[in-house]
């Protein structure tokens, strides 16, 4: 049993109450009590005297694997040529970067800012066996995927029909066929729309043609499936009109609708826009008010999906978002319908913080992680790589934490912003125990993942450690050690050793009965063998199953 | 979860095998029921004639060794470790083929070629480097197989003959399926062909279209303008493009009228007069029609895995095809081909991995390819007759190997081998090398352990 021991460093571990000067222990892989002998020794130990010692960051939503991630980085050789690169070293695959970094780096560059686990927002199922593979060449983090099913003929078909019980066994054999984590839902009967040609859906009653559904049916009929199934993640949403000017009256009228349901929002700064559609003219932030609605209503968690200035890559399930940008920006556009389940869409973006619309999206996420008052209902997202990149992360955490420097960048936008805006007025500065709730101990317990994102004992040992310093974009963007399963595996920026981590995945329990029609539609509908559709054992490397109904996970394989 | 087979032989010696998939073509039809005897194949139901030709092929075990060194047979373990010493010892080492194989031998493969600073482009680059450099430019408005199947009103087949190439595209896919919203399947599409001459499939279509194969740019260039209400001058478009001006309105026409429009085109119109360009304006006249309707545009695909190896590539370096790893990261070959470096004698070790490109090389390429050493895995490796350092007999993916394969539309799809093989995988016979030449570079370099830990006092 070979025992870690992290020496001497001020342990912040808010999912335990911890915030002090402490050794922690770790065996084979876990946060262990420390031994009652006085004298007990480690194999090996670390001394992080002076230093922060976090969980390891673990993000709730972001865009890393699967046939539109692959699909985006094809798209941009010019976003990587001559741009920074992992190097082929004795412990590492090397790789490009770039907004859409190739598997590899994806793991290289997380662990290097102290994250041990990620989980992929939006896959569809015929994709789920692609992003698989994806993931087991993304080394040196756990990980982890939704499954789209906002827009599953499927779905669609049983919602119309009232089949409550279908629809509950429809979703829990597509997320153990799949190996997925979650639900996600984009756009509901939006996309399908779209994609027959009939345009988006505007609002939470339009019907989806074809269908006879509406968005807040679909949205509703999973959101009850999921509670019921137990699913450790509650239903992950991506709302109606991401982006347009006006959009958080959906957004409001989206929160009731989810009443009685647990729900994470996604990428929660896309959806706050006042104004009307097509109108700048009073284009403002909305988040006060949407903010307000999640500090009285504890069923639902959001994440930000902050907007950092530079040059990224917008990608989404929602195709007519797709559409949007490339009409809006005139640059070139990726789309990719995937039958009977969704879209996808692909566009370049730069904000600029000389543009009105771009500062203002950038003020709006930061008065989101202002705004909400209990840091463990809000997540740290860029919706990587669409606001920006995951990189970005430690930017952020010094927006957070540093009033001065946010008043700073405020001062160079454009003027406009500040009265579209209430940030200049907020002057809170988040703690470190703040930032250690919304990049691990948070996102953790929203996913429903109980050994993650805290260091009590029995926990992943994913450790993080930091070097204190004033400048907390220095802090976050270098930490001093990273720790996953209780192996070093970066230090002072260089990768030691690159362990394959494990794909998190749930397997629920299922009502065989719903079989036989399940695979009748497919046989009639899909352009590949419904026996062809399962992901198989051979196309996970290191599978992990996370229990449902419960808050750790039943089993563990090891790499 | 297999289907139940459709027609029960009464051989008891008879093994089925459900829903395999086929390569022979680009339709990657995974609905194959493969009867099994003795140790072969001895139908494959549902497969079109080049599929069964493919399935029933005799695949051995010939009485060729297992590895051949210099042409002379040898054991394994040496091949492999003569494998690794001309690869790991050589300053230009260059890695071909790829496309006969599954995404796991690819990816095995990239890994390889990262360990050796190699460049590595698949067999298919200069056909698909067109194709690619145009999505790049100007992105693609793309789907599934079965959104066509499923919505399809309108198919155009732009200079490609899947009557001929992809025999089973016109029942599975893309005409006669009955879809969700065109109940009537074939009775609820119009199929367009366009091609430089009349082809099977400009036989079976409603309308069909001939567009000299050097006036392509001309021809989408027009009916982009067309679809985009740009006023043209009659006379000088019809010069230009060798086509009459009111077949440009009707098919222009067409395309706007449909409801749901899937445009299928190929390598050969990368390869036209024009090249990457042409096939932008093809991309870029489905793109401006989606401004009203939808439109998608699709490629037919190649035989085997090629699309597996652009994306195992895509997701490990960055750049689907032409992947040069010599300053120890990814960088893009782009404007030339490993064909290009092979022609100017910048290689000096060749692995080529399944298929075999040297037909298809450009001949200056293909003397240099026989000047320097080689090393050869594929499923006939060592049969008489081939010109290799190092020749290594590997079993053949899809007939004895799982694993998975990428279809055109990016659909990933698994296995299932019907014949067991003595012949390793080239999977495993790349790992095998992969670690031997790792070995090779840490008896070279024997780095020193750098202290990270403070030990315990």
């Amino acid at each position: 049993m070979s025992v870690l021991k992290v020496a001497g460093g001020r342990v912040i571990d808010p999912a335990n109450g911890v915030d002090g000067v402490r050794d922690l222990w770790i065996a084979d892989g876990r946060v262990i009590e420390p031994p009652a002998d006085p004298g007990a020794k480690a194999d090996r130990t670390i001394d992080a005297r002076g230093d922060v010692v976090m969980p390891g960051g673990v993000d709730v939503h972001c865009h890393i694997a699967g046939p539109k991630v692959n699909a985006a980085r094809a798209l941009r050789p010019e976003d990587r040529r001559g741009a920074e690169a992992v190097r082929r070293s004795a412990a590492m695959r090397s790789g490009t970067v770039g907004s859409v970094p190739t598997t590899f780096a994806t793991g290289a560059k997380y662990a290097g800012l102290g994250y041990t686990t990620a989980v992929d927002a939006a896959v569809p199922p015929l994709g789920a066996r692609h992003a698989h593979h994806e993931l087991n060449d993304t080394p040196m983090i756990d990980k982890a995927f939704l499954v789209l099913m906002g827009n599953n003929h499927f779905v669609m078909d049983r919602v119309r029909l009232g089949e409550r019980d279908r629809l509950r066994g429809f979703v829990a054999w597509l997320l153990g066929a799949t190996r997925g984590f979650g639900v996600k839902v984009v756009n509901p009967g939006g996309i399908e729309r779209w994609k027959e040609g009939h345009g988006n859906v505007a609002a939470l009653d339009d019907i989806v043609e074809g269908f006879g559904v509406s968005p807040r049916q679909i949205l509703v009929e999973l959101a009850r499936a999921v509670d019921e199934l137990g699913l450790p993640h509650p239903v992950h949403v991506h709302g109606p009109n991401l982006g347009l000017p006006g959009n958080a009256a959906t957004t409001l009228e989206l929160m009731r609708a989810l009443d009685g349901h647990r729900a994470h929002l996604a990428h929660i700064q896309f959806h706050s826009y006042g104004g009307e559609p097509g109108d700048l003219k009073r284009f403002d932030s909305q988040a006060p008010a949407l903010a307000d609605y999640i500090n009285n209503h504890p069923n639902l968690t959001v994440d930000v999906g902050q907007v950092l200035f530079g040059e990224t890559t917008s990608m989404t399930a929602d195709g007519p978002v797709g559409q949007y940008l490339h009409a809006v920006t005139g640059r070139k556009w990726l789309s990719h319908d995937v039958e009977l389940e969704t879209g996808c869409g692909v566009v370049p973006i730069t904000y600029e913080d000389t543009n009105f619309v771009h500062a203002l999206q950038w003020a709006i996420g930061l008065e989101w992680f202002l705004r909400v008052e209990d840091p463990w209902r809000i997540a740290l997202s860029t919706d990587h790589p669409n606001g920006g990149s995951f990189l970005a992360y430690p930017e952020i955490v010094a927006l957070l934490m540093d009033r001065g420097h946010r008043d700073d960048t405020l001062k160079r936008l454009p003027r406009r912003v500040r009265a579209r805006s209430g940030l200049a007025d907020l002057e809170r500065e988040y703690s470190l125990a703040e930032i250690a709730i919304i990049t691990r101990a948070g996102p953790a317990r929203m996913l429903g993942l109980g050994h993650k994102g805290h260091l009590g004992p029995g926990a992943d040992g994913d450790v993080t450690i930091y070097t204190p310093d004033v400048d907390k974009r220095r802090m976050f963007a270098l930490p001093r050690y990273v720790i996953k399963a209780g192996e070093l595996i970066v230090d002072g920026g260089e990768v030691r050793t690159a362990p394959e981590g494990r794909t998190l995945h749930v397997a629920p329990d299922f009502d065989r009965g719903v079989l036989p029609g399940i695979r009748d539609w497919f046989s009639r509908s899909s352009s590949i063998q419904f026996a062809n559709y399962p992901v198989r054992d051979d196309d996970l490397a290191h599978p992990a199953p996370v229990s449902v109904r419960g808050t750790a996970e039943a089993s563990r394989t090891e790499p | 979860m297999s289907t139940p087979p459709d027609s029960p032989s009464h051989d008891p010696a008879l093994a089925v095998v459900e829903d395999a998939t086929c390569l022979a073509c680009g339709c990657l039809c995974d609905d194959i029921a493969l009867e099994v005897s003795g140790g072969r194949i001895v139908e494959a139901r549902h497969a079109c004639d080049r599929g069964r030709a493919w399935f029933l092929a005799d695949r051995g075990p010939g009485d060729w060794p297992a590895a051949t060194i210099d042409g002379r047979p040898a054991p394994r373990e040496e091949a492999l470790d003569r494998a690794a010493e001309l690869l790991g010892r050589a300053r230009a080492p260059i890695v071909l083929g790829l496309t006969q194989t599954t995404v796991e031998a690819q990816a095995a493969a990239v890994a390889l070629a990262d360990r050796l600073g190699a460049v590595i482009d698949p067999s298919h680059a200069a056909d698909a480097a067109p194709r690619l450099s145009a999505i790049a430019r100007v992105g693609r408005v793309s789907a599934t197989l079965g959104e066509v199947r499923d919505r399809a009103d309108l198919v155009v087949f732009w200079g490609v003959d899947p009557v001929t190439t992809h025999p089973r595209h016109w029942e599975r896919y893309s005409v006669e399926p009955r879809g969700r919203f065109v109940p009537e399947g074939r009775a609820g599409r119009t199929i367009l062909a366009a091609a430089s001459e009349y082809t099977p499939t400009a036989a079976r279509a409603d309308r069909h279209l001939l567009v000299p194969a050097d006036a392509q740019f001309e021809v989408l260039t027009a009916l982009r303008a067309l679809i985009n209400k740009i006023e043209l001058d009659p006379e000088r478009v019809a010069a230009a493009t060798g086509v009459a001006w009111d077949d440009l309105l009707e098919w222009a026409q067409r395309l706007t009228r449909a409801r749901f429009g899937a445009f299928f085109f190929d390598a050969n119109l990368g390869r036209a007069r024009g090249g990457a360009a042409t096939v932008e304006a093809a991309l870029m006249l489905v793109r401006d029609q989606n401004a009203s309707t939808r439109l998608v545009a699709m490629t037919l695909g190649g035989p085997g895995n090629p699309a597996g190896a652009e994306s195992v590539l895509t997701w490990q370096a960055g750049y689907p095809v032409g992947v040069d790893y010599s300053a120890g990261y990814p960088r893009s070959l782009a404007g030339e081909t490993a064909a290009d470096r092979l022609a100017r004698g910048e290689a000096d070790v060749a692995l080529i991995v399944a298929d075999d490109p040297i037909t298809a090389l450009p001949q200056a390429a293909r003397d240099h390819l026989l000047r320097i050493p080689t090393v050869l895995l594929a499923p006939d490796a060592t049969a008489t007759g081939r010109r290799s350092s190092v020749a290594l007999a590997t079993a053949t993916s899809g007939i004895h190997t799982a694993g998975t394969v990428v279809r055109t539309d990016g659909v990933m799809l698994p296995l299932r081998p019907a014949l067991t093989t003595e012949w390793p995988t080239d999977r495993e016979l790349l790992r095998a090398i992969d670690e031997r030449v790792r070995a090779l570079q840490v008896g070279d370099r024997a780095p020193a352990p750098r202290p990270a830990e403070v030990p315990t006092s």
